[in-house]
C-alpha cells in the first residue's frame, strides 16, 4: 500500500499515514496504545461529570430509608454535614476530584467506616474469578458453536444451536440460576439422600464455582455462537475461501487459516464490552448464587443513593471497559492485517 | 461444500450483473420467500401481532379470561387447574390472558427499542469507520464514555425525570427512550467494526477508483457485507429490551401494575418459582417464541440481501 | 435479583406474651447435646450489617450482631411482660421517678477479660448520644428522657466545645466503679423499657481511642468509628463475640470465654448474608442453614410438605400494617370518607389467601401479643354498603376521586398487597383509581413533601413492649412539622394529644391502660389510619435445635437471638 504524504481527504479511504520514525508496525501500535491510555483520563473525567449530575438529580436522600423507620431531620442533617453533602454541588464535585488525585474515593454510606476501595478491594477477586472463568469457557464455546453451524448451515447441528441459544436468550440468567439449584442442589440432594449435590451458593474454590460460572456464560455463549455463525457464513462465501475449497484443501485448514480470522472481528468486538461487563460482576447471579463480590455493589449503590460507591463502581467500570475496547482494537490489526488503527 | 471450478468462476464475475439489471431489493424479496425458514419467521411474528392486535377484543366478548381479574382462591396455580389453562400469578390472574395481553406491550418495547438503536447505532458505527481518524478516536471516546457511565443510575434519572402518565403506551415513551439510549453502544462498535475491516477490501477499492460517491459506497458494498452481525445484534435485542423494561420495574420506573407484561412475568414468577415454576416458564417461552420467529426472519433477510449468494 | 422482602415498620427490642420453645430434648441433659464440635449453627441474617457499632445499628438485622456481642443494662424477659436485670444486677427509681439507679453487674467482664466499670456505661451512652455521629436510632434517648438530652437538635456539630458542652450536660453519672445513674426530664415509666434498647450497652474507651490512633475531637466523624472495622477491636461484654467478618459474605459468633453468665452451649454462630430468599430456601434443605424464613411465595409448598411442615413454625411480631389517606388534601381530611376507605377493604381475603394465612387481620392499633391489644373495637370492619353509604354523606363523587394514586414501594409484597387492595377500593366502592408504583427512595422523599393521596402498606413494629412507644406515633409536635416519618398522613387531633401526653407521663399502670384505650378508639373511630394486618413469622428451623425461645422482637430470620446463650444442638 503506498503512502500518502499529506492529510488524508475527508471521507477518502485511504490508508492513514505512517511517520517515518515509527515505521515499524509494532512501533506505531506502541504509540497508539500510549495514545488511548491517555485518552482515558478525559473518558474517567467525562464519566465523573455525568455521574455527579445523575446522582444529584435522583430524587430520594441516601439517608431516605427505603422501608420502615424513619431517621428524624435531625439525624439527617447531621449526617449531611457529616459527609459534605450539605455544600454546593459544585463544591462537592471539586472536592470529589481533589481527592480523587489522591486515590481517596471516600468513605461508603452504606458501610460506616469502611472505603469505597477497601469494600471494592474485598469484592473484586470473587467477581473477578467468577467472571473469568465463565469468559474463559465463552470464548471456546460460543466461537466453536458458531463455526460449527456456519459450516453445517440449515442441518440438525445447526438448529440445535439455534434453539439452545433462543432458550438461553429468552430465560434471564436469575431464572436459569434459580432452576439450576432446584434441580441439582435441593433435588439431587433428596434423590441421593444427601450424598451428591451441588452446593445452592455461596463462596468456595470447588464445586461452589460450577452453577454461577454456567449461569453467567449462557447467554454471552448464545450470543457470540449466533454472531460467529453470522460473521462466518459471511466469510465462507467470499471468492478465495470458494478458490480453496475448489482446489481441494481440507475443511479444517481452511477453516482455521482462513476462516476464523476474517469472521473474528464482529466477534471480538462484542467479546471486549463482554469480558468487560463479567469481570465487573453481575449482581443477578452473585445474587442468586450469595457470592460476596462487587456485582452487587454497582446495583445497591444506586438504589441506595451511596454516593461514592455509584462513583467508586463507575470509575472502575470506565476503566475496564476502555481497557476492553483498546485490547479490542488492538486485536483488530492482528486479525485482519489490512484495519488500519488511527 | 467443494463447488466446481466453473461455478466459482461464474460466481465471481455474476455479482456485477444482477445489480444493473435485477435491482437488489427485488432479488431479495424473491429470496425470502424461497426461505422456508424466513417464511415460518414471518407466520409466527403475524401471528404474534395478530394476537396483541386481537387480544383485547378477545377479552371484551369474553373469549379470553380478564387479565387484570384476580382470583384469590386460586394464587399460584400451576397449568390446567381451575379452569386456567396456563394457570395463575400471584394474585390468581389467568396467566394464558396476561400473556397474550401482555404480547402487545412487550413486543412494542422489544422491537421499537431495536428500531430507536438501529439508525444510532449504524451512523455511529458508520461514520467512525468510515471516516476514521480523528472522526473515528472521537465517536469512540464517546462510546466509551456512554459505556461507562452507570445505565442504572441513568435510567432511574431519566425516567423518573420524565415520567409520563397514562395508558401503557404513553408510559413506554420515556422508558424506550432510556433502554435505547443505553443501548445503541454494543450496535456501533460492531458496525465500526464490520466497516473497518471491509474498507479496506479490493472490491472495495475497485467501487472507489470507479469513482462511486461516499454514501453509495456505504449503503450499496459496506453495508450488506456485514449485515449478518448486525442482524443478530438487533434480534437478541429484542428479549434483552423485554427484560430490559422489568428491570425498571424493579427499579420502580417501569410500566405501571396491573397492566402485563412478559418481563415483569418472569420476575414476578421468581419469585414463586418453587411452588409455581409454570409461572416463570410460560412468559420465558412466549419470549422465546418470539426471539425466535424473529431470527428466522433475521437469517433469511441476511441471506436474501447476500449479494454473493446465488440461487 | 429480589432483595429484601420486608417493608415492616421497624427494628425491634421488645417481646411477645408468645413464646416458642423449639422441639428437640426437653431441657440440658447431657444425653442430648452435640458434643461440643458439632455445637455449630448457620443461620441467615439476609443482609450484612452497616456497622459493628451497636450504637450505629439500626436494624434488627445488625442488633442480632450487636445484642449479642454487648450486653445493655437490662432486657426484656422472655414473655415480654418486664425487664429483667442483665449488664446491671439491680436497679432502683427514685420516688419522683426521675432518678435511675443501676447497681452494675459484679464480675461483668469485657471479652479481653477487663472488668466492665461505670465509665465504660457512662462512655457508651455519650457515644449514641453524640450529635455528630448521627447514630439512626437515637430518638428514643433524646426525645423528653434523658435529662439535658433535647438540646441534641441544637447542638452544632461543627463545634467539639459545643458537642462537649452538651454531653457533659446530660443526665448521665458514673459515682463509683459499679454504679450507673441516669436522671430523666420528667417521669416516664417506659423507660426502664428504653435502656433494653441495643443501642445502649458499655463502650470500652481505651480500644475505642486505640483503633483510631489517639485520643480524637468529639466533632470527629470517623476516627470514633474505626474500632468497629476489625473483628480484633470489637471488644464486648455480651455472651458472643465476633471471631471472624468476612465482608458480604458471613459473620462468625464464638463464646465470650469471660461473660458472667457462664459459657454458652453454642460454639459457633455463622451469620449468613444471603439475600435471595430462595436461595436460603434452597440452603436449608441441603443443610447448609439450620434456619430461615420461608419465602411468601413458598409457605403452601412447605405446608403440604410432610416433613418440612413439621419443622415450620409460626409467631407473632409486634407490627402492625396500615394503609394511608393523606388528611392535607380533601376530601381526606374528612373521617367519613377515610372510614369508608378503611371499611371497603376485605382483610380476610387479603391476609387468608393473597398472604397465604401467614399475616392476621387486624382493625385496631395494638398487636397481639402487648399489653393494650384489644379487638373490642370494630368500626373498620369490612362493610362495602355502608363504605358507599359513609362515601354519599359526605357527598363525594367517583370523579373527585379517580384522579388519586396509590403510591407503592417497588417491592413484591407491596405491589401485591396493593394491586389487591386498589381492586378492592375500585370495586366496591366504585371507581377507578390507579397505582403509582415508583422506587422506594423516591417513595420515602415524596411522603416528606406529603406529595401523595393514598399510601401504604405502612406499619409500626414496637420498640419496646410498652404503649407509649406506639400512642407517641400520631402526637403533633410544633418541633416535629408534619408529615414525618412516624405520620405520613398528618392525621392530628388535640384531645389525642392531651390524652396521650398525660398517659406517658403517668406512673400509675392503670390509668395509663385507660387513656390508651381511649387513644385507640379514637385512632379507630376517626380512621385516622385504616388498619389492615399484623405481621406474623414462619420459619423453619431444624429440628437438632433444642433451648431456642423465640420472642416477638426476634431478627426475622434469627430465631431466638435473644436467647441463644441458653440454646444447644441435640445429638442427631
Amino acid at each position: 500500500m503506498a503512502v500518502i504524504a499529506g492529510r488524508p481527504k475527508r471521507g477518502a479511504l485511504l490508508p492513514k499515514r505512517v511517520t517515518a520514525v515509527t515505521d515499524s508496525r509494532l512501533g506505531s501500535l506502541g504509540v497508539f496504545v500510549i495514545r488511548r491510555i491517555l485518552w482515558m483520563i478525559p473518558v474517567v473525567f467525562f464519566v465523573i461529570v455525568i455521574t455527579f449530575i445523575l446522582m444529584h438529580n435522583a430524587a430520594g436522600s441516601p439517608w431516605d430509608k427505603a422501608g420502615g423507620r424513619q431517621l428524624s431531620q435531625v439525624v439527617v442533617d447531621n449526617l449531611n454535614k457529616k459527609y459534605g453533602l450539605d455544600k454546593p454541588v459544585f463544591e462537592q464535585f471539586l472536592l470529589y476530584l481533589w481527592n480523587v488525585l489522591h486515590f481517596d474515593f471516600g468513605l461508603s454510606y452504606q458501610y460506616q467506616g469502611k472505603s469505597v476501595v477497601t469494600l471494592i478491594g474485598e469484592g473484586w477477586p470473587y467477581t473477578a474469578t467468577i467472571g473469568t472463568l465463565a469468559f474463559l469457557l465463552i470464548v471456546p464455546v460460543g466461537i466453536g458453536l458458531g463455526v460449527l453451524a456456519a459450516l453445517r448451515q440449515n442441518t440438525r447441528v445447526d438448529y440445535a444451536t439455534m434453539g439452545f441459544a433462543t432458550l438461553a436468550a429468552s430465560f434471564p440468567n436469575f431464572v436459569i440460576g434459580a432452576l439450576m439449584v432446584v434441580l441439582f442442589s435441593v433435588l439431587t440432594y433428596k434423590w441421593t439422600g444427601g450424598n451428591f449435590f451441588l452446593p445452592a451458593g455461596g463462596w468456595g474454590i470447588d464445586d461452589h464455582l460450577i452453577m454461577p460460572v454456567i449461569t453467567l456464560s449462557l447467554l454471552p455463549i448464545a450470543y457470540t455462537a449466533r454472531l460467529t455463525r453470522a460473521s462466518t457464513l459471511e466469510t465462507i462465501r467470499q471468492d478465495y475461501i470458494r478458490t480453496a475449497w475448489a482446489k481441494g484443501l481440507p475443511e479444517r485448514l481452511v477453516v482455521i487459516r482462513h476462516v476464523l480470522k476474517n469472521s473474528l472481528i464482529p466477534v471480538v468486538t462484542t467479546l471486549g464490552p463482554t469480558f468487560a461487563f463479567l469481570v465487573t460482576g453481575s449482581v443477578i447471579v452473585e445474587t442468586v448464587f450469595s457470592i460476596p463480590g462487587i456485582g452487587r455493589a454497582f446495583v445497591v449503590a444506586v438504589t441506595s443513593r451511596d454516593y461514592p460507591m455509584i462513583l467508586g463502581t463507575t470509575v472502575l467500570f470506565s476503566i475496564v471497559i476502555a481497557t476492553a475496547n483498546l485490547i479490542v482494537d488492538v486485536l483488530y490489526v492482528f486479525i485482519d492485517p489490512r484495519v488500519r488503527l488511527t | 461444500m467443494a463447488l466446481p471450478v466453473a461455478a466459482v468462476e461464474a460466481a465471481a464475475i455474476d455479482w456485477e450483473i444482477p445489480e444493473q439489471q435485477v435491482g437488489l431489493w427485488q432479488d431479495a424479496w424473491v429470496r425470502f420467500r424461497r426461505n422456508r425458514l424466513a417464511v415460518l419467521g414471518a407466520g409466527l411474528v403475524l401471528f404474534l401481532v395478530l394476537v396483541a392486535l386481537l387480544s383485547p377484543l378477545l377479552v371484551h366478548f369474553g373469549l379470553l379470561a380478564d387479565p387484570i381479574k384476580q382470583h384469590v382462591e386460586s394464587i399460584e396455580t400451576g397449568p390446567g387447574v381451575n379452569g386456567h389453562v396456563f394457570g395463575t400469578d400471584i394474585l390468581g390472574r389467568d396467566t394464558l390472558a396476561r400473556l397474550m395481553i401482555g404480547s402487545e406491550v412487550s413486543l412494542t418495547v422489544g422491537l421499537l427499542v431495536q428500531g430507536i438503536i438501529f439508525p444510532i447505532g449504524l451512523a455511529i458505527g458508520l461514520a467512525a469507520g468510515y471516516f476514521g481518524g480523528r472522526v473515528d478516536n472521537l465517536l469512540m471516546r464517546f462510546t466509551d464514555i456512554w459505556y461507562a457511565f452507570p445505565d442504572l443510575l441513568f435510567v432511574l434519572v431519566v425516567v423518573s425525570v420524565w415520567r409520563l402518565t397514562g395508558p401503557w403506551y404513553v408510559q413506554l415513551i420515556p422508558i424506550f427512550g432510556a433502554i435505547a439510549l443505553v443501548n445503541w453502544v454494543g450496535l456501533a462498535r460492531l458496525v465500526r467494526g464490520q466497516v473497518l475491516s471491509i474498507k479496506e477490501k479490493e472490491f472495495v477499492e475497485a467501487a472507489r477508483s470507479s469513482g462511486t460517491p461516499p454514501l453509495k459506497l456505504i449503503l450499496k458494498h459496506l453495508l450488506p457485507n456485514s449485515l449478518g452481525p448486525i442482524i443478530v445484534t438487533l434480534t437478541f435485542g429484542i428479549p434483552n429490551a423485554i427484560f430490559l423494561e422489568a428491570v425498571l420495574s424493579f427499579l420502580g420506573v417501569g410500566i405501571q401494575p396491573p397492566q402485563p407484561t412478559w418481563g415483569q412475568m418472569v420476575l414476578d414468577g421468581y419469585e414463586a418459582i418453587y411452588a409455581n415454576p409454570s409461572g416463570v416458564v410460560f412468559p420465558a417461552l412466549a419470549i422465546g417464541f418470539t426471539l425466535l420467529a424473529f431470527s428466522f426472519i433475521g437469517d433469511g433477510l441476511r441471506d436474501a440481501l447476500d449479494p454473493r449468494m446465488r440461487r | 435479583m429480589h432483595l429484601r422482602v420486608s417493608i415492616r415498620a421497624v427494628t425491634l427490642a421488645a417481646t411477645g406474651m408468645f413464646v416458642v420453645s423449639a422441639c428437640g430434648g426437653g431441657g440440658t441433659t447431657s444425653q442430648n447435646l452435640a458434643a461440643p464440635d458439632k455445637q455449630i449453627i448457620n443461620m441467615n441474617d439476609g443482609t450484612e450489617p452497616n456497622s459493628y457499632d451497636p450504637t450505629q445499628q439500626t436494624y434488627t438485622y445488625e442488633a442480632a450482631v450487636g445484642r449479642n456481642v454487648f450486653q445493655t443494662l437490662l432486657v426484656s424477659n422472655a414473655q415480654g411482660t418486664d425487664v429483667v436485670p442483665a449488664g446491671a444486677e439491680s436497679y432502683s427509681v427514685s420516688s419522683d421517678g426521675l432518678t435511675y439507679t443501676f447497681k452494675l453487674r459484679s464480675g461483668a467482664k469485657w471479652s479481653d477479660g477487663k472488668a466492665v466499670t461505670a465509665a465504660d456505661w457512662v462512655y457508651g451512652y455519650k457515644h449514641l448520644l453524640n450529635p455528630a455521629l448521627a447514630a439512626g436510632y437515637v430518638d428514643p434517648f433524646f426525645d423528653s428522657t434523658i435529662k439535658g438530652a433535647d438540646a441534641y437538635s441544637s447542638v452544632d456539630v461543627s463545634s467539639a466545645s459545643a458537642i462537649d458542652t452538651f454531653l457533659n450536660g446530660l443526665g448521665l453519672a458514673a459515682p463509683d466503679p459499679n454504679t450507673f445513674v441516669i436522671t430523666l426530664q420528667h417521669p416516664a415509666a417506659f423507660f426502664k423499657w428504653v435502656v433494653t434498647l441495643w443501642v445502649a450497652p458499655p463502650l470500652r474507651q481505651d480500644i475505642v481511642e486505640q483503633a483510631a490512633g489517639g485520643t480524637f475531637a468529639s466533632n470527629d466523624t470517623t476516627k470514633p468509628e474505626a474500632w468497629a472495622q476489625k473483628s480484633s477491636t470489637i471488644i464486648g461484654n455480651g455472651p458472643f463475640m465476633i471471631s471472624e467478618i468476612v465482608s458480604k459474605d458471613h459473620v462468625t459468633l464464638v463464646p465470650n470465654p469471660n461473660y458472667w453468665g457462664g459459657a454458652p452451649h453454642f460454639q459457633k454462630i455463622v451469620l449468613w448474608f444471603i439475600e435471595d430468599a430462595n436461595t436460603a430456601y434452597a440452603k436449608y434443605q441441603t443443610g447448609d442453614l439450620d434456619a430461615i424464613t420461608v419465602p411468601l411465595a413458598n409457605v403452601d409448598v412447605v405446608r403440604n410438605d410432610p416433613k418440612l411442615s413439621k419443622e415450620a413454625k409460626v409467631y407473632p411480631k409486634l407490627t402492625t400494617f396500615w394503609m394511608v389517606t393523606n388528611t392535607k388534601k380533601a376530601p381526606f381530611d374528612n373521617a367519613d370518607v377515610r372510614m369508608a376507605f378503611a371499611k371497603s377493604i376485605d382483610r380476610d381475603k387479603l391476609n387468608k389467601q393473597v398472604q397465604h394465612d401467614i399475616q392476621q387481620s387486624i382493625l385496631s392499633f395494638i398487636p397481639k401479643g402487648m399489653a393494650g391489644y384489644d379487638t373490642s373495637n370494630k368500626a373498620q370492619s369490612f362493610d362495602p354498603a355502608a363504605a358507599k353509604a359513609l362515601l354519599q354523606k359526605a357527598g363525594v363523587t367517583a370523579d373527585q376521586l379517580n384522579k388519586f394514586k396509590l403510591l407503592t414501594r417497588n417491592t413484591t409484597r407491596n405491589k401485591t398487597i396493593n394491586q389487591f387492595i386498589i381492586d378492592q377500593w375500585n370495586t366496591n366502592l366504585g371507581l377507578n383509581m390507579q397505582l403509582d408504583v415508583i422506587d422506594s427512595k423516591t417513595v420515602t422523599s415524596r411522603l416528606r413533601k406529603g406529595d401523595f393521596d393514598l399510601y401504604g402498606p405502612d406499619g409500626w413494629g414496637a420498640d419496646y413492649p410498652d404503649q407509649q412507644d406506639w400512642f407517641d406515633i400520631y402526637i403533633s409536635s410544633p418541633t416535629l412539622p408534619c408529615p414525618h416519618g412516624f405520620n405520613w398522613g398528618c392525621w392530628s387531633s388535640p384531645a389525642y394529644d392531651a390524652l396521650v401526653s398525660k398517659a406517658d407521663t403517668e406512673l400509675d399502670q392503670n390509668a395509663r391502660n385507660k387513656d390508651y384505650k381511649a387513644a385507640q378508639d379514637m385512632l379507630i373511630n376517626q380512621a385516622a389510619v385504616a388498619f389492615i394486618f399484623q405481621d406474623y413469622e414462619y420459619n423453619l428451623i431444624k429440628p437438632y435445635i433444642g433451648g431456642l425461645t423465640i420472642t416477638a422482637s426476634d431478627d426475622q430470620s434469627l430465631p431466638g437471638d435473644l436467647f441463644w446463650h441458653d440454646a444447644y444442638v441435640t445429638q442427631h
